[in-house]
């Protein structure tokens, strides 16, 4: 019963860090508050510990290995997201890409409560699910930076295409965002390479073939093929700024899509705790 | 009273401004004529590029001699026939209309470059020249420190600063938001003109290399002399397009010499690394459809002075609650100034009625109540100390409210000093300013911020 109200608290304290870096984000993007950028990335700074300790109260709680089930992956991957954001903001002028990551954790946070089981089918259930879980949520978490700096890549890149500088200064130098935008791909990559390959061997392992599982394949295969290309292309023939930015969104955006199906499976599979 | 006679870039053409100005070593020699001349108590010599101006503390029955004796030194400093060659552009200020004036000179608000920072240093140096000489000693340098602060609150509390106001400071501006720190990119120079020289100068400071390549190696050469800089030859230009990562193009060239194709050859050797072109030459040296390649970035003459209109358009906005911080400041300062004109009485007030009852409780406490013990007697004394605060509480707070809402305070104070019979305290107003100054020197924190 403690450890349950602990771990409430920390969840409550977590939400709070990630809803006020938000707030601090939007008003700094908005131009209602300059200061925010300073503050808002150590509220997410100080929501990761919280939440990495909310995590682990929670699973004692249950009984439950944090990587296995949705309900632990969606809270894990946000937690991820914070702390590669955390970590990265240290070498990389990105203090602004947290105007995506903080709402994005929250969100997430928020939605490990409703959505999916606390624990894996045990038809699911594997030696192997852990690496692929922990492997493509870090991945996630990359290319979910990744994703952000690409966007605000093309925010940038199109006020200095059309002249119009008005409100530029508000995100990082385009430079900085493609340098970042390019390490987080570079980092993401063999994660998410192990995790198609602890994925397919796990699907071979459970004889699953169902549509719904070769089209995830499919899509996975598809991302990795995708974002493989823009790391070549980019060393290669000098992609850069632009064309990597949209290959990046495109590889996010069905990297998404392969989570968003497995979500939809496990939630059709096992009914909300 | 304050008063500020001077010339400024409104009121005076450069030839003038040069020859009353005052570099390291005309300033002392000036500025102790200044403070050797009787009619001026206190005195601050300010001279930049866009004005001289004289600051001066005299005396309320000195006004017209102290005006006399600035313009004197100042004709005498500039080598100028007072009445025809200098008077004619010559301003003077007084009283509140001065301390506005030395407030907002400080603040930018009065620069040909709204906002710009640079002014503030100057009137800090110029201050520190004048301590150094001894010429400030009260009231006027309360005053230019007060508005340092001001200066200060202006910057912090609005965005008179903001944005970019000179090609250079745009093009600087653009290049970090585009790389962010200069410090791993190349700057390349194409021509070897003054306006490509300015941008370049202060694009080259923290960047990794400059280059500069001219039709003739030889003006290329001497100028990369001049800026720690290394000259290129012009026919490797599409060379050097791969190597630099900011582009100052400037040359008299009437045909483009950046061509689209030139520079889609470079990006290919570049690997797509990001590329800036600043062209500030006219006709163009770079073709505008470089611009349309991928990571590659021109911006003209003409977009980068939209950007300097934008800046100084925000700045002129910030003007308004700029001058509403000068205007509190003001009068802030000059009810602290009018308050220093009744604290003589204050304090004489004060130090006479204590003096009258601790001389009283002196005698009896020596007298017929010598047998009390040294407790009882603390007692007494702080009693005694007690009732005279709360006895004169009232005429002080009036009085002193009075002088700072700006009624005339005099007559209430030269009534007082009439009735405690405290005539005979103050009669030279200098005197006055520097003893009231030394007695509130706490007293004056609560009521003026720093």
């Amino acid at each position: 019963m403690k450890l349950e109200l602990l771990a409430d608290v920390l969840f409550g304290a977590t939400a709070l860090a990630y809803f006020l870096a938000s707030v601090l984000f939007v008003a700094f993007l908005f131009g209602r508050a300059d200061s925010a950028v300073r503050w808002a990335p150590r509220l997410v700074a100080v929501g990761v510990p919280l939440h990495a300790a909310q995590i682990c109260v929670w699973s004692l709680f249950l009984h439950v290995c944090p990587v296995q089930g949705i309900h632990f992956a969606l809270s894990v991957a946000s937690m991820l997201v914070c702390l590669v954001y955390v970590l990265a903001r240290l070498r990389l002028r990105i203090d602004v890409v947290g105007a995506f990551v903080a709402p994005q954790a929250l969100a997430f946070l928020l939605a490990s409560r409703f959505v999916g089981g606390v624990d894996a089918e045990p038809r699911l259930r594997s030696a192997l699910l852990p690496f692929h879980v922990v492997s493509n949520l870090l991945g996630i978490a990359l290319f979910t930076l990744a994703f952000a700096a690409a966007v605000a890549y093309l925010l940038q890149e199109r006020r200095l295409k059309n002249k119009d500088l008005e409100g530029m200064d508000r995100l990082p130098p385009i430079d900085a965002l493609d340098r970042a935008e390019h390490r987080f791909l570079v980092a993401g990559f063999p994660l998410l390479t192990i995790g198609i390959l602890t994925g397919t061997l796990w699907a071979r392992e459970i004889e699953a073939g169902g549509v719904g599982e070769i089209t995830r394949a499919a899509l996975s295969y598809v991302s990795w093929a995708l974002i493989g290309g823009v790391l070549l292309l980019r060393a290669a023939a000098g992609w850069r700024g632009r064309r990597a930015a949209y290959g990046t969104i495109l590889g996010f955006g069905l990297t998404v899509l392969v989570m968003l199906l497995y979500l939809a499976r496990s939630m059709m599979a096992v009914p909300a705790a | 009273m304050i008063l500020v006679v001077g010339v400024s870039h409104r009121t005076a053409p450069v030839e003038v401004r040069e020859r009353l100005s005052a570099g390291a070593d005309a300033l002392p020699v000036v500025l102790s004529r200044l403070a050797a001349r009787p009619e001026l108590d206190e005195v601050m010599f300010l001279a930049t590029c866009n004005r001289v101006e004289v600051i001066a503390l005299v005396r309320d029955d000195g006004v017209d001699a102290g005006l006399d004796a600035i313009r004197e030194e100042l004709a005498r400093h500039g080598g100028l026939a007072e009445d025809a060659e200098l008077a004619p552009y010559l301003y003077d200020k007084r009283g509140d209309e001065a301390v506005t004036h030395v407030f907002r000179v400080a603040a930018s608000l009065d620069s040909m470059v709204l906002g710009e920072p640079q002014i503030l240093g100057q009137v800090k140096d110029a201050y520190d020249a004048a301590v150094a000489a001894g010429a400030l000693k009260g009231m006027l340098g309360r005053c230019v420190s007060r508005a340092f602060a001001v200066a200060k609150r202006v910057r912090t509390e609005t965005d008179i600063g903001a944005g970019s106001v000179s090609i250079a400071s745009v093009a600087v501006d653009l290049a970090r938001r585009i790389f962010g720190d200069l410090g791993s990119h190349g700057v390349l120079l194409l021509g070897a003109g003054e306006m490509a020289e300015a941008a370049a100068r202060s694009l080259s400071k923290g960047a990794r290399a400059v280059r500069i390549c001219n039709r003739s190696f030889d003006r290329a050469a001497m100028l990369a002399g001049a800026m720690h800089a290394s000259a290129a030859r012009w026919d490797e230009l599409e060379q050097e397009l791969v190597h630099a990562d900011v582009v100052v193009a400037s040359t008299a060239s009437r045909t483009p010499i950046v061509t689209r194709d030139m520079v889609k050859r470079a990006m290919k050797a570049r690997k797509g690394r990001t590329l800036f072109f600043v062209d500030i030459a006219v006709p163009r040296n770079v073709e505008p459809a470089v611009h349309g390649i991928d990571n590659v970035y021109v911006f003209n003459v003409d977009d980068l002075e939209k950007e300097v209109a934008r800046g100084l358009e925000t700045r002129r906005a910030e003007l308004e609650p700029a001058e509403k911080i000068v205007d509190a400041e003001v009068k802030q300062f000059l009810a602290w100034t009018r308050g220093l004109e009744v604290q003589p009485t204050v304090v004489a007030m004060r130090a006479k009625a204590r003096a009258v009852l601790i001389a009283e409780l002196d005698r009896t406490l020596s007298g017929r109540l010598k047998h009390l013990p040294e407790g009882d007697r603390a007692a007494l004394t702080q009693m005694m100390e007690s009732a005279l605060n709360k006895l004169l509480h009232a005429p002080t707070t009036k009085l002193k409210a009075r002088a700072a809402e700006g009624d005339d305070a005099g007559e209430l104070a030269a009534a007082m000093r009439y009735l405690f019979d405290l005539q005979g305290i103050v009669a030279d107003r200098q005197e006055q300013a520097a003893r009231a100054i030394a007695a509130v020197e706490e007293e004056d924190d609560e009521h003026l911020p720093h």
